[in-house]
C-alpha cells in the first residue's frame, strides 16, 4: 500500500496527537490522505482543515516542498511524498 | 563547542557578517589572544567588494563599549517616567528568566493579546515570530514602517520584489529620488558605494532631487531641490511630458509586458468575458477579445471604445486621461521645480532610455533601456506613500526598464524566489505582504495597531500612539499590560513621544532583550542583555542587490560579560511558558524547513543556536556545507545570473493598471459598513496614482509655515548607532550634524545665524536645537539629522542635543496612507528664535 511521510506543525499537530508519522492510504489525493486522519476531537483532519472543498486560509498544506493553493486537494499522491500541515501564523513584524 | 578555543592565540583573521546595519556585508576580524583588533571587508565576498561602511568599520567600539550591559539587570525603582533612574542592579539569568517568565506567563494565561511587542532586529528575522507564538498580533514600533511601508508592498504587487535599485552595470541616465542607494544608506552600502563609483567612471550621469544636499546630491550632475512629500508631482510631470508631449513611451513593453492594454470599465474595473478572462481591444476586429486571444500586435494600447453600450478605456489611456491636467506647470507650483526643468528632465531621461534597444547578455537577447529612475524613504515614506510608490514604479514602466538590463531591477528579500507566481490575467501575482500573510479582516480587531484593516499595508505600529490611549474609539475591548521589547526603542522611533511615555506608564511589566540601555530600556522592569553580531551566530541574506547567497555572522571572541544570544533567551522563555514545540515548529516554517522535512526541527527538543544554524545551512546548501564549512570559507554569496536577474519571472506581465488595490478598497469599504463603521478611511485605494494633498500640505495653510525633514548619512542607521562614540567624534566635526539645517536665506530672514537657539513647533509637538545655517537646504525645509536625535545617552562622548526629531510627528490616520498604513515622516513647522 503506498505511504506517505506526515509532519504536522502547531495547531495541525495538536489536532493530529502527533508531529510526524508515516501513513498508508489506499485512495490517492491529498484530501484523501485528510479524510483518512483522524484528530483529537473525533472529526478528520480534513474536517477541519477544510471548508466548502477548499483549503481554509489559515492553513497551508507542502507537498514534496510545494505549498498547495486551496483549490488543489484533488492532487494525485503516488505514494513516498512528503506531507506538512500547518495553521499559519500571522502575526510576523516588519516593514 | 566554547568558542574560545576556535580563537588561536595569535593574530588570526575570522570570516563573519557585519551586523551594524540589517544588510549584513562580508567582514574578516583579526583577533589575537581572544581580542578583536580590527574590522575589514571580505574581499573573497561578491557582495561588498572587500569594501566597509564607516559603521561596519567602527564594530569594535559596539562589542567592547564600557556602556554595554553585561549582566541582566532588574530596576529596583517603582517609579517610571523620562529621566527617572531605574535603579538597576544586577541579577543571576536564573532569576531574571523566572521574573518574565511569571509575568509574561499571567498575561499568555488570562489574554495574549496583551502582550505588546516592539521588535526590531532585522538580521535576526527569523525570531520576530516569536509573539504570535505567544499568542500576541501586537506590534509597537514604526522602525520599520517608518521607510517601508509603502514601499515594499508596491514592490511586491508590481514584480514580487521587496526592494528595488536600478542597474548598478548597466544604467547611463540615473534619476536619484530622496535616497541614499550608491552613497550612503539603504541597500548594501558598501558594495553599492563602490558599483556607483564604478558606473559614474563609465560615464553614468546622476540627477538627484531631495530637498537637501545630500551625499547623493553633492555627488551627482544635477542636484534638484524639492519640497517634502511633493516629488511624485515632479515625476507626474514628467509622466505628463511623455505621454502628452513627448508622445515617447514604450509601446512594445507596455502592449506586451503589462496589463495597460486591458480594458477598463466606466466603474473602474476591468471588462471580463464570460468565463472572467480580462479583454482588451482587437483592432483588427474592432471588438474586444480576451487578453490572450488577441495577437499583440493587434491589441490597443491607446483609446475609448464602445461595446454593448458601455465605454471602455485601456488601463493605459485612463492614466494618460488623469494625467492631462497634470502639466509640467501645475506640477511646478507644488513641487517648487521649473517647468522647464521638469520637461528638460523628462527629455533627457527617455532619450537615455533607448526604447527599443536590445542587448545580448550571455547569448540571450534582452530589452535595453539604461535610464532609470530609483527611490527610497524621502521620497515616499508620506501620507500618500501608496500613490509615490505607484508613480515612481509607472514612470519607469512608460519607458519599458522594469527588471530589463540597465533598467529598474527587483530585489527579493532573500535567496528565495517565494514570491514569484502567476496571477490573474497572465499577471505576477501580486505579493504586497512578505513578512507575513495577510490577516483578514477582523471587527473588533485583534492587533492594536489594526493589521486586520490593511490588506496591503505593513504593520503600522504608530496607530498604536492612537488606539491605546482610546481604544473604544476602534473598538479594541482589552488593552495591552506587558511589553517586550527586542532591539526597538519605541520612545525613538515612533511618533509623538509623549504619548508613547503614557503608554509605556500603563505596562505592569516591561522585558528588554537589547545589548544597550536607551530611551526605551529605561522603563524595563528587566533588562536581559544579548550578544553583540562580533559574538553570535546567524546566516544571513537580505535585499542584496546585485548577488545571492549567505554569508554567516559567527563568534571571532568569546561572549563580553554574561550577556546570551537572543534566540537562547526567547528559547528559554518560550521553554518556561510551555510552547517550545510551537515555537520549534514555527521556526520550522520561517526557515523553510517545510520544504525539505528531513530538517525539520522535532517539537519535543530543545535546540542550541549552533544546531539551528548548521540545520538551515544544510538545509540550503546540502548536507556537505553546514556551519563548519561556513565557519572556514565565511559565505556562499555568489552574482545572480542574469536569468535570476532580469525578468526573472519570465513571459508573466506586471501590472500596469492596479485593479486589485481599487477591489481591495471597495471590498473594506462593504466590511466596514457591514459593522457599522462609515468614516474609516479608505481613498487610498485607487488602481492609479495622482496628485492630491497630504495632511502635511493642508498644514501649511493653518500657519505651519515650512517644512522639517530628518536624515542620515553614512555614519548612522538605527538609534544605537548614534551614541556610539567612534561615529559620533566624527559626525560632531561635519556641519551636516552640527545643529537643525537652515537656508541662508531663511536664516536671514528670521534672524537666525549658526549656534542660535530655535524651537521648531508642528501640529504634534515641538523640538529645540541650535541652528546650523548650510546653503545646501531647501528654503522652506529645515533638516535635522538622526545624528543629533537621541535623548538619552549613556556615554560620556556622545552630547545630549535634544533635537528629538520624531516628536514632530504624528501617528494618527490623518497621517497614514490609508492603504499600506505608511507612515508620514515630514512635518510642517512654525520657526521661532529662542
Ligand atoms: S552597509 Fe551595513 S552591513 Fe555593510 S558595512 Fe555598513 S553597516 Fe555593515
Amino acid at each position: 500500500m503506498p505511504a506517505a511521510n506526515i509532519s504536522a506543525l502547531g495547531a495541525t499537530r495538536k489536532m493530529l496527537g502527533f508531529s510526524r508519522r508515516r501513513v498508508e492510504f489506499e485512495r490517492a489525493t491529498v484530501a484523501e490522505l485528510l479524510r483518512s486522519l483522524g484528530t483529537v476531537d473525533g472529526r478528520s483532519l480534513y474536517d477541519n482543515l477544510v471548508c466548502e472543498g477548499r483549503l481554509r486560509g489559515d492553513f497551508a498544506i507542502v507537498v514534496n516542498g510545494l505549498s498547495l493553493k486551496s483549490d488543489q486537494l484533488n492532487k494525485p499522491l503516488q505514494g513516498g511524498e512528503e506531507v506538512v500541515t500547518m495553521a499559519i501564523l500571522r502575526h510576523l513584524h516588519g516593514g | 563547542m566554547a568558542v574560545a578555543q576556535s580563537v588561536p592565540a595569535e593574530s588570526n583573521w575570522i570570516p563573519s557578517t557585519c551586523g551594524m546595519c540589517l544588510h549584513g556585508c562580508g567582514i574578516r576580524v583579526q583577533v589575537r589572544d581572544g581580542v578583536a583588533l580590527k574590522i575589514e571587508g571580505d574581499p573573497t565576498n561578491p557582495d561588498n567588494l572587500g569594501k566597509l561602511c564607516p559603521k561596519g568599520n567602527a564594530g569594535l567600539s559596539r562589542l567592547y563599549d564600557s556602556t554595554r550591559v553585561l549582566k541582566p539587570m532588574k530596576r529596583t525603582n517603582p517609579r517610571k517616567g523620562p529621566g527617572i533612574d531605574p535603579k538597576w542592579v544586577e541579577i543571576s539569568w536564573d532569576e531574571a528568566y523566572g521574573t518574565v517568565a511569571r509575568e509574561l506567563g499571567k498575561v499568555r494565561a488570562d489574554d495574549p493579546r496583551k502582550l505588546l511587542c516592539a521588535i526590531g532586529d532585522f538580521q535576526r528575522i527569523l525570531l520576530w515570530g516569536w509573539p504570535a507564538v505567544f499568542g500576541s498580533p501586537n506590534f509597537f514600533t514604526s522602525l520599520g514602517n517608518y521607510c517601508g511601508g509603502s514601499y515594499h508592498p508596491v514592490n511586491g504587487s508590481v514584480d514580487g520584489s521587496f526592494a528595488a535599485i536600478n542597474d548598478y552595470d548597466r544604467c547611463n541616465y540615473w534619476i536619484q529620488i530622496g535616497s541614499g542607494d550608491g552613497f550612503s544608506s539603504h541597500l548594501h552600502l558598501s558594495g553599492s558605494a563602490k558599483r556607483m563609483a564604478d558606473a559614474r567612471m563609465r560615464g553614468m550621469r546622476v540627477v538627484t532631487l531631495d530637498p537637501r544636499m545630500s551625499v547623493a546630491a553633492a555627488k551627482a550632475d544635477e542636484w534638484i531641490p524639492t519640497l517634502p512629500g511633493t516629488d511624485r508631482a515632479f515625476v507626474l510631470g514628467m509622466a505628463h511630458v511623455l505621454i502628452h508631449e513627448l508622445k515617447q513611451y514604450d509601446r512594445e513593453f507596455l502592449r506586451d509586458r503589462t496589463n495597460a492594454p486591458y480594458l477598463v470599465k466606466e466603474d473602474g474595473y476591468l471588462l471580463r468575458d464570460d468565463e472572467g478572462r480580462a479583454m482588451v481591444w482587437d483592432m483588427q476586429l474592432a471588438a474586444p477579445q480576451p487578453w490572450n486571444a488577441a495577437a499583440p500586435a493587434d491589441m490597443a494600447l491607446e483609446g475609448a471604445y464602445e461595446f454593448a453600450g458601455m465605454r471602455v478605456r485601456t488601463g493605459f489611456q485612463v492614466w494618460a486621461d488623469q494625467l492631462r491636467d497634470h502639466t509640467p506647470e501645475r506640477m511646478s507650483e507644488i513641487c517648487t521645480v521649473s517647468a522647464e526643468t521638469i520637461r528638460r528632465i523628462a527629455r533627457e531621461f527617455v532619450e537615455a532610455a533607448q526604447i527599443g534597444a536590445t542587448v545580448e547578455i550571455e547569448g540571450k537577447t534582452y530589452p535595453f533601456r539604461p535610464a532609470a529612475l530609483n527611490y527610497y524613504r524621502g521620497s515616499q515614506s508620506h501620507a500618500n506613500g501608496l500613490f509615490d510608490n505607484l508613480t515612481y514604479k509607472m514612470f519607469n514602466m512608460l519607458v519599458g526598464n522594469i527588471d530589463v538590463p540597465g533598467g529598474h531591477l527587483g530585489v527579493p528579500l532573500d535567496h528565495r524566489g517565494f514570491f514569484i507566481h502567476e496571477g490573474e490575467d497572465g499577471v505576477l501575482k501580486p505579493e504586497p505582504h512578505q513578512l507575513h500573510p495577510a490577516p483578514p479582516f477582523k471587527y473588533p480587531p485583534d492587533s492594536t495597531h489594526l493589521m486586520e484593516w490593511f490588506p496591503i499595508g505593513f504593520d503600522a505600529g504608530q496607530l498604536n500612539t492612537e488606539t491605546l490611549l482610546e481604544p473604544e474609539r476602534f473598538g479594541l475591548n482589552y488593552s495591552p499590560e506587558v511589553m517586550l521589547m527586542y532591539h526597538s526603542n519605541p520612545l525613538w522611533n515612533l511618533p509623538e513621544t509623549d504619548k508613547v511615555e503614557k503608554i509605556m506608564a500603563r505596562m505592569k511589566f516591561v522585558v528588554a532583550i537589547d545589548i544597550q540601555r536607551t530611551e526605551s530600556t529605561e522603563w524595563a522592569d528587566v533588562f536581559l542583555p544579548d550578544h553583540t553580531y562580533l559574538e553570535s551566530y546567524l546566516l544571513n541574506c537580505l535585499e542584496p542587490p546585485a548577488v545571492t547567497g549567505h554569508s554567516l555572522r559567527q563568534p571571532v571572541v568569546e561572549p563580553v560579560g554574561d550577556t546570551k544570544d537572543a534566540y537562547e533567551i526567547l528559547t528559554e522563555i518560550a521553554e518556561r511558558l510551555g510552547f517550545r514545540d510551537d515555537w520549534n515548529d514555527l521556526l520550522n516554517v520561517v526557515t523553510g524547513f517545510t520544504a525539505n522535512p528531513k530538517y525539520l526541527l522535532d517539537p519535543e527538543k530543545r535546540y542550541g543556536v549552533e544546531e539551528l544554524w548548521d540545520r538551515y545551512a544544510r538545509s540550503i546548501y546540502g548536507d556537505d556545507k553546514g556551519l563548519d564549512w561556513f565557519k572556514e570559507h565565511g559565505h556562499a554569496v555568489r552574482y545572480r545570473t542574469p536569468e535570476e536577474t532580469y525578468m526573472p519571472y519570465g513571459k508573466l506581465r506586471i501590472p500596469f493598471y492596479f485593479e486589485f488595490i481599487k477591489r481591495l478598497g471597495d471590498e473594506m469599504q462593504q466590511k466596514f459598513e457591514q459593522v457599522g463603521m462609515k468614516d474609516w478611511p479608505l481613498d487610498n485605494y485607487q488602481p492609479l496614482p495622482f496628485w492630491k494633498n497630504s495632511q502635511v500640505i493642508e498644514d501649511g495653510k493653518a500657519g505651519y509655515r515650512f517644512y522639517a525633514i530628518t536624515f542620515k548619512e553614512s555614519l548612522h542607521t538605527f538609534a544605537d548607532t548614534v551614541v556610539m562614540p567612534w561615529l559620533s567624534e566624527v559626525s560632531e566635526k561635519d556641519a551636516i550634524h552640527g545643529g537643525i539645517l537652515v537656508n541662508p536665506i531663511t536664516a536671514e530672514n528670521l534672524g537666525i545665524q549658526t549656534g542660535s537657539r530655535i524651537r521648531l513647533t508642528s501640529p504634534a509637538g515641538s523640538i529645540e536645537g541650535q541652528a546650523q545655517v548650510v546653503e545646501g537646504i531647501h528654503p522652506e525645509v529645515f533638516g535635522v539629522s538622526n545624528a543629533i536625535t537621541r535623548h538619552f545617552v549613556t556615554n560620556d562622548r556622545q552630547k545630549q542635543r535634544g533635537s528629538h526629531f520624531n516628536r514632530l510627528l504624528t501617528g494618527s490616520m490623518r497621517y497614514t496612507d490609508s492603504a499600506t498604513g505608511g507612515l508620514e515622516s515630514s512635518a510642517r513647522v512654525r520657526v521661532e528664535k529662542i
